[in-house]
């Protein structure tokens, strides 16, 4: 029988098939091969961002958090991907395959793993807060959040690292549209800065990479060892 | 409106220091400038606050208290006897550099001291976050200074890191915002959050609390997450490793432990304990890894790992220790700066820093083999530097609530410590000279550095003043649980 | 009920005839996309009546299996057609004899069917195929038993009228995240089982590289005419599975009566025109890829699918 206790509301809908999505594109940047595709994967997760901090504006009638959904537009889906161009070399942006330390179908059911991980610990969380509705927001964050560090140690290629990372402050931003809908903006503003910074920062060490090590393959990087 | 010059001087000093001019001293001597003043100004706000009182240039975002003042005091310092060393440095360091580079240098170094001295400024947790995560950004192409492939790896590493740490914090710092509203609060500073205490509910301030101590415990190099620290330390310039090695002793167990009074009554017991385990397993690794260290960089990098173990297991300690925990955060900012000079001073004349190929650096220079010997003794706590009263308060403060096996166990880690990087350094300062060719002279601004550096370390080996000691009874009274 | 059992008949018989017509259309619009003329979308039919008015040449290597198998492939899709929604959106006579499960054993039948006989013969290129379409079926099989797993949690049935009800009352349910990644996921499946790009080329020539067009190498007459009815057949039903139970159904008759069954007929065949150009789009846009990516394909439906599942179970 379908559950009764699913809102059925349009709004609701979307904002859980942009969730459903925003898992999908995480999975992607495990997956893809090639690295235009995985900025062009970066950029689609930035705007179901938007769309879901839009979505949840319009139900709670919160203006606050379409200056978010704007800002994470305009920041992250325009300039990220930019940034990212600009600054790593051209020969970086038009490799065109990605080597990983798991094969493909590996990591795939891994970051399955971790979104259910992602699920069983955000389970409690959500009872021990009673106000307040914070639907999927919370797992799908938790989930990716977990997931673009796996991205990280998994990936051997310098920018897919970097995406991976921002990926990752791409959930925490997904669950924190939810749980903290009306953090200042001001704060908003600046954690979009930093993030830009992150993207400018590491274009210009990947681009540095390239010229001196002669390829952004991070995981050719072995010469300082512990001693 | 002091704090508002606080955080402004520094990018005013990048600015200037920006301007292209013939004279390849301006720049050094501009940022010098800035963070002299900076101290004044920051020794200006401790005083205040030593007698009790806050001080606030915009209420819930801009303040600073006593613990605040302790760290931003520390901050300056070491930024003000790191540019000191730096003249020395971008004149005379392993190749001379170009009127180009120096430049770049001291831009990059005042734009990496706006957010350091920032971070104790702020009172919203957000920001504070956020200031953080920007004292990793503008630090990588400080690391990366050398240019050469190892320098790019170790900048590498720190960056991404660093940065999976502070995503990890970013969810902290947002569940502790759900949190706090769960508990009917409004104000997320860190006053507000700790008034607000007992109405948030328990799991989801655990669950930030340990989000935020994995984040921020990445960028301290707590153990498991060290990995980053001796790399970027072995490549980076020596002002540089200075500098930011109190920062990470400082500003970080400064936010780490601001979490405490979130948890009020017995519940503080479990939060101590996850720092203590913490800080006991980064204390002994890091006094592993020191017995089988080749390098003499990564011998303080790990002395530092070690500093910043001690100080988080005894915050985790609480009662007594956690006054000592804070004293001890005192000092390593203190003395740690002068090992690293003094560590900068024994490349200069050794030519390497490989622990095995130096030997009789005492004889090919007296004074450099003297301030290496000093900056070993006081870095791992023996009298009569100050980090032997603070380490000694810890204990104390530890057998007197009756937690012996911690303390042992601190006891070891200490002692062990002290043992290996003692026989590191006299195989370096005595014996017959093996490096050979003309002794360079002894650069001024290193031998003031050193200087300006060992005058609190002894300064607060002999007795603890009485203003540095009110800020530390309120700071410890601030965290009280 | 006999008004029921006339209108599954009549089901039966639009995928009977209407089979190679949409065979025709997707091959003209793929050399459209290409700029080139195409043939006919009748062309098909001109093939089959060919084949059937020649000889058929049966090797001596071969067993009652290559006999029997284009009798097989051609008549198991036809049963699929009467249990499925193709025109109504009520059950029909035949209905609640078997689900989607059965649905997609029988179609499995005469792909087993296929692969045995393409290994009865001696010709080399047969075992090679068919081999290598074991391998994309039983990659596929995972992705069928998840798709169904989750339209059963989802829909709480695996009868196709009642999902298909699920998914329009009430309208906002379309945009369930789970009916939208089982899209998605059946889209990729329709794909590699019926050996379009980007896993398969279905015009290609080439025999060490063919892996579902080797079961049809050896059959001549009226056999081959069987054989390519049949796959015909089968594509006609998944696009049939596909649309009308898992996307929405929209142009189903919902009354009884003879002129609005017959209206539907033109309104499904429209339908999956559309359906075919999305089809013909994705094919023209990806270079078909090496064999052990096929893999990677798979499993990314597979996620795609979990994914659903997931988001499901989070929203409880």
């Amino acid at each position: 029988m379908p559950d009764p206790h699913i809102s059925v509301t349009l709004v609701n809908e979307l904002n859980l098939l942009a969730a459903g999505l925003f898992l999908l594109a995480t999975f992607g940047l495990v997956a893809t091969r090639q690295v235009l595709d995985c900025v062009a994967l970066f950029a689609g997760q930035s705007v179901l961002l938007a769309a879901s901090a839009a979505l949840l504006g319009h139900e709670a009638a919160s203006d606050h958090l379409y200056a978010v959904a704007a800002i994470t537009i305009v920041a992250k889906a325009l300039l990220i991907p930019w940034l990212l161009r600009r600054t790593a070399s051209e020969a970086v942006v038009a490799r065109r395959e990605i080597s990983q330390v798991l094969n493909i179908p590996t990591s795939l059911l891994i970051a399955l793993g971790l979104s259910i991980l992602a699920y069983f610990l955000a389970a409690p969380l959500r009872a021990a807060a009673p106000a307040g509705q914070v639907g999927v927001n919370l797992p799908i964050g938790l989930a990716a959040l977990l997931i673009g560090a796996f991205t990280v140690t998994v990936r051997r290629e310098a920018l897919p690292q970097v995406l991976g990372l921002l990926s990752m402050e791409n959930g925490a931003f997904f669950a924190g549209v939810a749980i903290a809908p009306d953090l200042p903006l001001f704060a908003e503003l600046a954690a979009a800065f930093d993030v830009l910074v992150i993207a400018l920062v590491m274009g210009l060490l990947t681009r540095k990479l390239q010229e001196r090590a002669g390829s952004t393959s991070v995981a050719d990087l072995t010469d300082l060892r512990e001693e | 409106m002091v704090l508002w010059f606080i955080l402004i001087l520094p990018l005013i000093a990048a600015g200037l220091a920006l301007s292209p001019s013939r004279h390849r001293t301006v720049p050094g001597g501009v940022t010098v400038l800035a963070t002299a003043l900076q101290l004044l100004l920051a020794l200006a706000v401790a005083g205040r606050c030593a007698s009790g009182a806050t001080v606030t240039a915009l209420p819930a975002w801009l303040s600073c208290d006593a613990f605040g003042a302790l760290v931003l005091v520390l901050c300056a310092f070491a930024g003000f006897t790191a540019a000191l060393f730096s003249i020395g440095f971008t004149r005379r360091a392993t190749q001379p550099m170009e009127a180009g580079r120096v430049r770049r240098y001291f831009v990059r170094f005042n734009l990496f001291l706006a957010p350091v001295l920032a971070v104790p400024l702020f009172s919203n947790v957000a920001l504070v976050w956020i200031a953080v995560a920007l004292t990793t950004l503008l630090s990588i192409f400080l690391v990366s200074f050398d240019r050469s492939t190892a320098a790019l790896e170790a900048a590498w590493k720190y960056a991404i890191l660093t940065s999976m740490g502070a995503a990890l914090a970013l969810f902290g710092v947002l569940v502790l915002y759900w949190a706090m509203r769960q508990g009917g609060a409004e104000d997320f500073t860190w006053s507000g959050l700790a008034a607000a205490a007992g109405a948030m509910p328990p799991l989801l301030v655990k669950t930030a609390f340990l989000f935020m101590l994995v984040g921020y415990g990445t960028k301290a190099a707590l153990v498991p997450f060290h990995s980053w620290l001796p790399d970027v330390y072995s490549q980076a310039p020596v002002p540089i490793c200075a500098l930011l090695s109190v920062v990470e002793t400082t500003t970080l167990p400064y936010v780490i432990v601001r979490l405490l009074p979130l948890f009020p009554g017995k519940a503080g017991d479990g939060a101590g304990r996850w720092l203590l385990a913490f800080g006991l397993l980064s204390a002994m690794g890091a006094a592993l890894l020191l017995v089988q260290v080749k390098d003499l960089k990564r011998l303080f990098a790990y002395s530092t790992i070690e500093n910043a173990g001690i100080i988080l297991a005894a915050a985790g300690l609480g009662g007594a220790a956690g006054y000592g925990s804070l004293y001890q955060l005192v000092n390593h900012a203190l003395a740690k700066p002068f090992g690293f000079f003094a560590a900068g001073a024994a490349l200069l004349f050794a030519g390497t820093t490989e622990i095995a190929a130096v030997q009789g650096l005492g004889r090919r220079s007296p004074l450099a083999g003297a301030a290496l010997l000093a900056g070993a003794l006081a870095v791992t706590g023996a009298p009569p530097f100050a980090l032997f009263l603070s380490e000694l308060s810890i204990l104390q403060g530890g057998a007197v609530d009756h937690r012996f096996l911690p303390v042992a166990l601190l006891t070891l880690c200490m002692v062990g410590a002290f043992c290996a990087v003692l026989y590191h350094v006299t195989r370096m300062v005595f014996g017959k000279a093996t490096a050979s060719g003309p002794v360079p002279a002894f650069p001024r601004s290193y031998a003031l550095a050193l200087f300006v550096a060992f005058v609190p370390v002894v300064l607060l080996g002999v007795s603890l003043p009485a203003p540095v000691e009110h800020l530390l009874r309120l700071a410890a009274t601030a965290l009280a649980r | 009920m006999i008004v029921h059992l006339l209108y599954n008949v009549l089901q039966a018989l639009v995928v009977l005839l209407f089979a190679p017509l949409m065979t025709g259309i997707s091959a003209k619009l793929k050399e459209r996309l290409q700029s080139h003329r195409g043939p006919s979308v009748f062309q098909p039919y001109y093939d089959l009546w060919k084949l059937f008015h020649k000889d058929e040449i049966v090797s001596h290597e071969s067993t009652w299996i290559f006999r029997v198998t284009p009798y097989v492939v051609f008549v198991a899709p036809l049963f699929v057609a009467l249990l499925i929604p193709v025109l109504t959106d009520y059950p029909l006579f035949f209905a609640f004899m078997g689900d989607m499960l059965g649905g997609g054993f029988i179609l499995a039948l005469g792909g087993f069917f296929a692969t045995l006989a393409a290994i009865d013969t001696a010709n080399p290129y047969g075992p090679m195929g068919a081999s290598r379409t074991r391998m994309v079926g039983f990659l596929a099989e995972p992705v069928f038993m998840i798709v169904f797993f989750t339209v059963s949690v989802v829909a709480g049935s695996t009868i196709p009228y009642i999902v298909q009800q699920r998914w329009v009352h009430p309208p906002a349910n379309f945009f369930d995240p789970a009916h939208v990644l089982l899209m998605i996921a059946f889209f990729m499946l329709i794909l590699a089982e019926t050996g379009r790009l980007p896993v398969d080329n279905p015009s290609g020539h080439f025999e060490l590289a063919m892996i579902d067009e080797s079961k049809g190498l050896e059959y001549s007459g009226r056999g081959a005419a069987l054989m390519k009815w049949g796959s015909a057949m089968k594509f006609f039903v998944l696009l049939c599975i596909f649309l009308n139970v898992l996307v929405a159904p929209w142009g189903l008759a919902s009354s009884q009566n003879l002129a609005a069954v017959l209206a539907a007929v033109p309104l499904v065949l429209l339908k999956m025109v559309l359906c075919i150009l999305a089809l013909v789009g994705v094919e023209s846009s990806f270079a078909k890829l090496r064999l052990f990516r096929i893999t990677e394909f798979l499993g990314a439906a597979f996620v795609v699918c979990v994914a659903a599942l997931l988001i499901r179970l989070m929203e409880l």
